[in-house]
C-alpha cells in the first residue's frame, strides 16, 4: 500500500507532465468514442498501434540522446538511407534479406558512433554535426536512388500486420524495446550516467564518469533504432522509399518532449516518450475521422510542440 | 601577462592568415580551379546565373545573420519563404495586385519572427525547437490552404524582379546589394547593432549592463523572418512556378553559409558581408558540381561536410 | 602518501602555477591556505587530474603518477570535495552519493533499496538528516554540502582533498565535520585542508603549506605559527601596505542609496541597508547567505519581492538595471566570465558596453570616440593589454576587473556595488584595486563590497554589514569592525 502511495507522490510530484498526457489520451479517446463509432473499435486500436510503431521505436533512440543533453537530426534520413538499403539489396532474396538486416543495422550503429565522435573530438555542437550528417545520408540515399527501390520476400509484411495475442507484432515489440530501455535506464550504472551526463556534462567529467562511452552509447543506440524502425517501415511499404523517413526529424522530437523530457537534457523518460508517442498518433487518427486532410496532422503537430515546450518551462533562474 | 597569449599568435603568421582571409582563399581557389575543370564556368552566362541563383540566399543569410549573433538559430526561414511564394500566387497574378502581395507575404514573415522570439525569450524554448515548430505549423498552413497543389501565376513584376537582368546586373542582386549595405550599416555603425552583438557575446552581462536582451533578440527574429519573405517573392519571381516547397534546404544553406562566412554560433561574433562569402561559395560550389558533371546529389553531401568542417575550424580558432 | 615537486602550469594569458612543492603524509591534516587567486584551485585540479602539469612531477603512493584523467585519480584513491559542488540536480540525494560507485543487487544491477538505505546510513553518520529520495535540486546549500562530504565516504580514500567545506555550513555541522576529518585522519587517510577561515586551520590542521601568487612560500608545523605570522605569509608583506588608510571617523557623511525591508524570494528577507556618500560599505557573511542576491535586487538584476530602495530623493519599488545605470548605480559582478564581460570582445567595447550613449550620438556609434575613451581609461586604471582592441579573454584577473572598475566608473555617479573584486586577482593588482575603491569613494560615492576575506573587510572597510541566511543580522560601524565580531553575526542562530 506504501509502494502504491509512493509511486502516486512520485508521479505527481516529479512527473505530473505525464499525469497529463495519460489524461489527455483517455479524453482524447473518449472524445474519438462519441464524435464516431467506428473510432472506438478493436480494429481502429490496432491501427493506430500499428501505425506507431516506426515513430515509437525511433523516438526511443533520440530519447536517449536527448537525455545527454544533445539531439539527432541526422536520424531522418538515416531512416530514409536504411530503408532503400534494405529492400535494394534484398531484393525480393531471403537469404540477401538477412544480410540487408545485419548491414542496416551495423551501419546506423556507425552513424551514430560518428556524430557521437564528431561532437566530442571536433568540440561542435551535436545539434550542428547531426544536421551536416543528415544532409550527407540524405545525398548518400539520392544517389543511391531517387525512386522506390527492390522489394522484400514473400510474407516480410507480416512484422507489419502479423499479430501476436491479438496484439499487432509491432506494438509488441515496441512495448519490449521500451521496456528494456527503461530497465537498463534505471538499473544499469551506465544509464544512470546518461542522465548524470545530461543534467552536468562538466560535473560528469570531474567525477570521471565515461562521458565519451555514454554519448557513443546513446548516438549509436539512436541511429541503430532508426534502422530498426526502417524495417517495420518497408515491411508496411513493400519497398523502400528515399524520403521515407524525411518527416521522422521533428516527429520524433515531438513524443520526447511531450513525455516531459527536457532538451537540456538531464530529466525524463523513455515510457513518457511511449506515452508521447500514443498521444501523437491518437491525435493523428482522431483527425483522419474528423475527415481533416494530413496537412492539419503538421499544424497539429506543430502546435503541441509549442504548447509542450511552454508548459514544461525549465526553470532555469535568469539573474 | 599577455606574452603567453603574444607568443602564441607569433608562432606561425602563415596560420594567421589562414585563419582571418581563409574564406577568401577557399574562394578563390575554388574558382580557378572549376575554371580550369570546366571551361564554361566563367562565361558571362554562367555567371550571371549564379548571380541570379546567389540573391535569394544571400536575402536569407543577411536575416539569419543577426540571428546566430544572438546565439540563435532560424529553421523556418525555408518555410516563410515558401509561404511567400504561395501568397504571390494567390491574387489575380497581375501587377495591380504586387502590392498587397507584398504586404500579406511581408507580414507573415514579420509574424512568424515575432512568434520565434516570443517563443525564445519569454518561453525559454530553445531557438531550434521554436523555430522548428513554427516551420512545421506554417508548412501545415500552407499544405492545407493549397491542398497541395498550388496554382495561380506570380505578378509579371516579380518575375522582372527575380530573373532579369539591367545590362547584366540582375535586379535581386541590386536588392540584395542594398539589404547587405542597410543591415551592415546597421550592425557596425548604430548602437541598435552594438547591443545585438554585446546580447550575443554574453547575455547575462547585456542585461546588467542595462540592454533590453529580449527586445533584441526579438527584433533578430523578426528581421529574419521578413527578409525569408522578402527572398521568398523574389526566389517565386526567379523559378516562375510555385511549389509547397520552394526554398527547401535554405534552412541549411543559410547557416552553412553564415558558420562557413565565421559568423560563430556561439554568438557575438561574425558580419553580413562574412556570411555573404560563404553564401558566394555555396553557390560557386553547387554550380561547380553541375559544371564538372557530378551527379547534382553531391550538392547536399558536400553541403553537410562542409557544415561540419567549418564549424570544427571557428571552435578551434576561439579557443 | 602525495608528493609534488616543481609542478608549473600555465593557461593562455596567465601563469598559475609555477615550481610549487607539496608534501602530504598520511594520517595528517594539511591545510593549503593563500589568498584569492593563489593556485589552490588548479593545483587541486592537478591532483585530481583535471589538469596535467606543464612541468614537474606527482608522487602519489610511492610512485611517479601522470593522470590523464579525474577518473584515473579517483581509481588511484583520491577524492576532492570542490568549493562548487558536482552534484546532478535532477538525481536523488541517494544515486548522487552513490555515482560511479552504484549499490549492485539482482543480476548485477542497481540495487535501488539498498542505495536508499545506505545512503541513509551515511547521512546518519554524518548527524544529518536528508531524505535519500529528494532531488538534489530541492535541497537547501548547506544539506548540498553534507551529500558532498557523505559521497568522499563511500569508498575507501587514500587523499581526500577539501575546497573550502565550510563555506556555506556553520555550527553544529562544522562540528561534526571536523569530527569525521579527525577520525579518517586516525585511519591513516591523508587530507588537504583548504579554507579561508584561519581559526580553522589552529583548530583541526597538523601542517600548513602556503601558496602565493601561484608560487610555493612555505610548509609549516601549524602549533608552529600564529596569526599573523601565517597572514604575513599569504599576504607577503604587511597589511598596512595593501590597504589605503580609512575615510576620517567622526564626520557624518549623507545617506545615498537607502533599502527599506527589502526581499528576495527565497534568498533575502527585509533587508534595510544605508550606503553613506564618501564611504567603503562591506556586506559580510557566509557564501550563500544571499549578500549577492541583496547587491543584485538594489541594481535590479533579480526582482525586489517586497520592500523598497530610496536614492537621490526617489523612492523605488521596481528596479531594473537600466533604471538603475540611470540613477547612478553600478554592479561589478562576482562572476567576471559568465556575468562581467564579453569575453570574446575587445577593451573598447566592453567599457562602453553600460553608456553606449557617451559613444553614439542619436544611435549613431562613433567609434573614434569609443577608442578614445578606451586608451583614457587604459591609462587612467593601468590596464595591461594590447590596447582598446585586446581581447579580454587573455588577460590577467586583475586586468580584467580594471575593466569592469573603467566600465561602472563611468556610469555610476553615486553608488559602485562591488561583487568578490579581488577575486581571482594577484596580489599586486589587489592593492591597486583597494587604491581604485578608495578614491572612488573620496570622489563622493558610496562603495559596496561583497567579500568573504576576512583581512579586506577589516582592513577596508568603513563600515560593515552581516548577513545571515537572508537576513541582516547587525550593522558594524568604525572600531567595531573585528574578526571575531564577524563570524559571531555570520554564523548566530537568528534571534527569533
Amino acid at each position: 500500500m506504501t509502494s502504491v502511495a509512493s509511486i502516486f507522490t512520485f508521479l505527481t510530484k516529479r512527473r505530473g507532465g505525464l499525469l497529463t498526457v495519460i489524461g489527455l489520451i483517455f479524453v482524447l479517446t473518449l472524445f474519438g468514442v462519441i464524435v464516431s463509432d467506428k473510432f472506438g473499435t478493436y480494429s481502429n486500436a490496432v491501427n493506430i498501434l500499428e501505425q506507431s510503431t516506426p515513430l515509437a521505436i525511433v523516438s526511443l533512440g533520440q530519447t536517449l540522446v536527448i537525455i545527454t543533453g544533445g539531439i539527432d537530426l541526422s536520424i531522418g534520413s538515416m531512416v530514409s538511407l536504411a530503408s532503400v538499403l534494405l529492400s535494394g539489396l534484398t531484393a525480393g532474396d531471403p537469404v540477401m534479406m538477412y544480410v540487408a538486416i545485419v548491414t542496416i543495422l551495423v551501419l546506423g550503429g556507425l552513424v551514430g558512433i560518428i556524430n557521437a565522435g564528431a561532437s566530442i573530438y571536433l568540440r561542435v555542437h551535436p545539434l550542428i554535426v547531426t544536421l551536416g550528417t543528415g544532409a550527407i545520408l540524405q545525398g548518400i540515399t539520392l544517389l543511391y536512388t531517387q525512386t522506390p527501390i527492390g522489394k522484400m520476400p514473400k510474407g516480410f509484411d507480416e512484422l507489419a500486420y502479423g499479430r501476436v495475442l491479438g496484439l499487432p507484432l509491432g506494438a509488441v515489440f515496441t512495448i519490449v524495446v521500451f521496456v528494456v530501455t527503461a530497465v537498463f535506464l534505471r538499473k544499469v550504472p551506465l544509464g544512470r550516467y546518461i542522465y548524470a551526463t545530461g543534467d552536468d556534462a562538466v560535473g560528469a567529467q570531474l567525477m570521471g564518469l565515461p562521458r565519451r562511452k555514454v554519448l557513443f552509447v546513446a548516438y549509436g543506440f539512436c541511429g541503430m533504432m532508426a534502422a530498426v524502425a526502417s524495417i517495420f517501415l518497408v515491411a508496411r511499404l513493400g519497398a523502400g522509399q528515399p524520403y521515407t523517413g524525411q518527416n521522422f526529424t521533428l516527429t520524433s522530437i515531438t513524443p520526447v518532449v511531450v513525455g516531459g523530457t527536457l532538451l537540456s537534457g538531464g530529466r525524463g523518460g523513455v515510457i513518457g516518450t511511449l506515452m508521447g508517442v500514443y498521444l501523437v498518433s491518437l491525435l493523428n487518427n482522431l483527425l483522419n475521422f474528423l475527415s481533416l486532410s494530413t496537412h492539419y496532422q503538421l499544424i497539429v503537430q506543430g502546435l503541441i510542440v509549442i504548447i509542450a515546450v511552454s508548459v514544461y518551462v525549465e526553470n532555469k533562474r535568469k539573474v | 601577462m599577455t606574452q603567453s597569449a603574444q607568443s602564441q599568435s607569433q608562432q606561425s603568421p602563415v596560420m594567421d592568415i589562414v585563419r582571418n582571409y581563409g574564406i577568401h582563399l577557399v574562394l578563390a581557389v575554388l574558382i580557378v580551379v572549376t575554371a580550369i575543370l570546366s571551361p564554361a564556368f566563367l562565361t558571362a552566362n554562367n555567371i550571371s546565373n549564379m548571380l541570379l541563383q546567389a540573391a535569394p540566399l544571400g536575402i536569407v543569410v543577411i536575416g539569419q545573420v543577426p540571428v546566430i549573433l544572438v546565439r540563435g538559430l532560424d529553421l523556418s526561414v525555408a518555410s516563410v519563404m515558401a509561404t511567400a511564394a504561395v501568397v504571390a500566387t494567390c491574387f489575380s497574378g497581375q501587377d495591380t495586385d504586387a502590392l498587397p502581395v507584398f504586404i500579406v507575404a511581408i507580414s507573415i514573415g514579420l509574424a512568424t519572427g515575432l512568434v520565434n522570439g516570443l517563443l525564445i525569450t519569454k518561453r525559454n524554448v530553445s531557438p531550434f525547437l521554436a523555430t522548428l515548430a513554427t516551420m512545421t505549423l506554417l508548412q501545415g498552413m500552407r499544405f492545407a490552404y493549397t491542398q497541395g497543389a498550388p496554382s495561380g501565376n506570380v505578378p509579371p513584376i516579380y518575375r522582372v524582379l527575380g530573373s532579369q537582368t539591367f545590362f547584366g546586373v540582375p535586379y535581386n542582386l541590386m536588392i540584395l546589394v542594398v539589404l547587405a549595405a542597410f543591415f551592415s550599416i546597421l550592425l557596425h555603425k548604430t548602437t541598435y547593432g552594438r547591443r545585438v552583438y554585446l546580447t550575443g557575446g554574453n547575455p547575462v552581462m547585456a542585461r546588467l549592463v542595462g540592454i533590453h536582451a529580449d527586445r533584441i533578440t526579438i527584433a533578430s527574429y523578426v528581421i529574419s523572418g521578413g527578409l525569408a519573405a522578402l527572398a521568398g517573392l523574389i526566389y517565386s519571381g526567379f523559378v516562375g512556378i510555385v511549389d509547397n516547397w520552394v526554398g527547401r534546404g535554405f534552412e541549411l544553406d543559410s547557416i552553412v553559409a553564415a558558420v562557413m562566412g565565421g559568423v560563430a554560433l556561439s554568438g557575438g561574433r561574425g558580419s553580413i558581408v562574412g556570411g555573404l562569402f560563404g553564401a558566394a561559395i555555396l553557390v560557386v560550389v553547387f554550380n561547380a558540381v553541375l559544371m564538372i558533371g557530378l551527379p547534382i546529389e553531391f550538392q547536399i553531401i558536400i553541403k553537410g561536410a562542409v557544415i561540419i568542417v567549418a564549424a570544427a575550424f571557428y571552435v578551434r580558432k576561439t579557443i | 602518501m602525495l608528493t609534488i615537486s616543481k609542478v608549473s602550469k600555465s593557461f593562455p594569458g596567465v601563469k598559475a602555477l609555477s615550481d610549487v612543492h607539496l608534501e602530504v603524509k598520511a594520517g595528517e591534516i594539511h591545510a593549503l591556505v593563500g589568498e584569492n587567486g593563489a593556485g589552490k584551485s588548479t593545483l587541486t585540479r592537478i591532483i585530481a587530474g583535471v589538469h596535467q602539469p606543464d612541468e614537474g612531477t606527482i608522487e602519489f603512493d610511492g610512485e611517479i603518477v601522470h593522470w590523464a584523467s579525474p577518473a584515473a585519480a579517483k581509481a588511484a584513491g583520491i577524492h576532492v570535495i570542490y568549493q562548487e559542488f558536482v552534484l546532478f540536480p535532477n538525481l536523488t540525494v541517494a544515486e548522487n552519493i552513490f555515482l560511479g560507485h552504484e549499490r549492485r543487487g539482482f543480476m548485477n544491477g542497481i540495487d535501488h533499496s539498498r542505495t536508499r538505505q545506505d545512503a541513509a546510513d551515511l547521512l546518519g553518520r554524518l548527524g544529518v538528516k536528508i531524505d535519500p529520495d529528494a532531488l538534489v535540486a530541492e535541497l537547501s546549500v548547506a544539506d548540498q554540502q553534507m551529500v558532498e562530504i557523505a559521497k568522499a565516504l563511500v569508498h575507501k580514500v587514500k587523499l581526500l582533498i577539501l575546497d573550502e567545506p565550510t563555506a556555506v555550513i556553520a555550527g553544529h555541522e562544522v562540528e561534526l565535520l571536523f569530527g569525521r576529518l579527525r577520525a579518517l585522519r586516525d585511519d591513516g587517510v591523508a587530507i588537504i585542508y583548504i579554507s579561508h577561515r584561519l581559526e580553522e586551520i589552529f583548530e583541526l590542521c597538523d601542517r600548513v603549506t602556503v601558496l602565493k601568487d601561484g608560487q610555493f612560500v612555505a610548509t609549516e608545523q601549524v602549533e608552529a605559527m600564529t596569526n599573523d605570522s601565517l597572514v604575513s605569509l599569504m599576504v607577503g608583506r604587511d597589511m598596512s601596505e595593501l590597504f589605503p588608510p580609512k575615510a576620517p571617523v567622526g564626520q557624518t557623511r549623507p545617506v545615498v542609496l537607502s533599502a527599506t525591508d527589502v526581499s528576495v524570494k527565497g534568498r533575502v528577507h527585509n533587508a534595510n541597508i544605508e550606503l553613506r556618500a564618501g564611504e567603503i560599505t562591506a556586506l559580510s557573511g557566509m557564501v550563500g547567505a544571499g549578500r549577492t542576491e541583496l547587491a543584485m535586487a538594489l541594481f535590479g538584476g533579480l526582482p525586489m519581492s517586497s520592500g523598497q530602495i530610496a536614492i537621490g530623493g526617489e523612492t523605488f519599488r521596481k528596479m531594473t538595471p537600466s533604471l538603475a545605470i540611470e540613477k547612478g548605480i553600478g554592479l561589478l559582478t562576482e562572476d567576471r566570465k559568465g556575468q562581467g564581460l564579453a569575453m570574446l570582445m575587445d577593451v573598447a567595447t566592453n567599457i562602453s558596453a553600460s553608456d553606449l550613449n557617451s559613444v553614439s550620438k542619436s544611435g549613431w556609434l562613433n567609434h573614434s570616440a569609443e577608442q578614445d575613451i578606451a586608451k583614457s581609461e587604459i591609462e587612467n586604471y593601468r590596464i595591461a593589454c594590447r590596447g582598446p582592441q585586446g581581447a579580454v579573454l587573455t588577460m590577467s584577473g586583475g586586468n580584467q576587473q580594471k575593466v569592469l572598475v573603467a566600465r561602472w566608473a563611468r556610469t555610476s555617479k553615486k553608488v559602485i556595488i562591488m561583487d568578490e573584486p579581488t577575486r581571482g586577482v594577484d596580489v599586486g593588482a589587489k592593492a591597486e584595486i583597494y587604491r581604485i575603491m578608495r578614491e572612488l569613494a573620496a570622489k563622493g560615492l558610496a562603495v559596496l563590497m561583497i567579500s568573504s576575506e576576512m583581512p579586506e573587510v577589516i582592513g577596508l572597510a568603513d563600515r560593515v554589514f552581516v548577513m545571515r541566511e537572508g537576513v541582516i543580522t547587525g550593522e558594524l560601524g568604525a572600531g567595531q569592525i573585528d574578526e571575531q565580531r564577524i563570524i559571531q553575526l555570520a554564523t548566530q542562530k537568528r534571534a527569533s
